[in-house]
């Protein structure tokens, strides 16, 4: 398999754009994926797979931060007394 | 107070200084190559200011934001009247795909003095090691793409090669900027 080659700038900003519009539906619908497929796809399509990867992973962190901003930390209430 | 207050901050400029100094990051030396293969060693840029990244080309988000910052960085540096230069310089950490053509390729369009280095997987490891720089390619997918996870660091050698400062993310180039003059304005080369 030949080595693609990094994407050029136009390509990381095109990529970018396709997320950002793809995260800004998501952010009018309450984060339901199901609204906002054909974004998704162009996301997709703009973007080299490892880059949604990162990109998703970064969204799941962002709202994670932002919840523990917003509602502070809850330990697992599993976790055994001490 | 204002007088106090200059003394403390040199104090506590002196007292980093000497921090940085004792972790002695950054002294070891690196052999790479720049992106018209000239060997480069530390010795290449003694007696220069230099703000160092390291990075790839197949970075997501992260590196071109962080050199965009570095150029702002040092362009704003450059319009102060009186102040040296400063070299930025740009080490990849995915050297199975960074060689010399990709370098220059991907840092056209960033600042025009940025230079890039390359290298073995060896020599590279051993630059990463010298800055203490975290380095860890990810799993490859079915196309053979992976995103390599790394510290996000630049950092500032004096023309004494030795380590001033670093910074994160978080730090704006007007604050790098801000940073970098500080340091050249008490800096006082090693005596020999």
């Amino acid at each position: 398999v030949a080595r693609m080659a990094a994407p050029t700038m136009e390509e990381r900003k095109a990529c970018w754009g396709a997320r950002d519009e793809f995260w800004q539906c998501l952010d009018s619908h309450g984060d339901d994926a199901a609204k906002c497929e054909k974004l998704r796809r162009a996301f997709e399509s703009r973007c080299p797979q490892q880059w949604v990867k990162h990109f998703d992973k970064r969204r799941d962190f962002l709202k994670y931060k932002k919840k523990l901003e917003t509602e502070g930390y809850h330990p697992p209430e599993a976790a055994g007394k001490s | 107070w204002l007088y106090l207050r200059r003394q403390k901050e040199r104090q506590l400029r002196a007292r980093r200084l000497g921090h940085l100094r004792a972790l002695a990051l950054g002294q070891g030396d690196f052999q790479l190559r720049d992106t018209g293969g000239t060997p480069r060693s530390k010795s290449a840029f003694l007696g220069r200011w230099v703000l160092l990244y390291f990075g790839f080309t197949h970075c997501p988000d992260v590196c071109p934001e962080e050199l965009e910052k570095l150029g702002r960085a040092v362009e704003l540096l450059e319009r102060e009247p009186g102040l040296p230069p400063v070299q930025p310089l740009f080490v990849t950490v995915d050297p199975e795909r960074d060689d010399a053509a990709a370098l220059a390729r991907y840092l056209r369009d960033f600042h025009p003095r940025l230079v890039g280095l390359t290298g073995t997987p060896e020599q590279v490891r051993a630059a990463a090691a010298a800055f203490r720089v975290y380095v860890s390619a990810g799993p490859r997918d079915a196309d053979g793409d992976y995103v390599v996870d790394h510290s996000v660091i630049t950092f500032l050698v004096d023309p004494d090669g030795l380590l001033r400062d670093f910074y994160g993310r978080s730090r704006t180039a007007e604050e790098v900027a801000r940073s970098v003059k500080g340091h050249m304005e008490t800096y006082e080369p090693l005596p020999p």
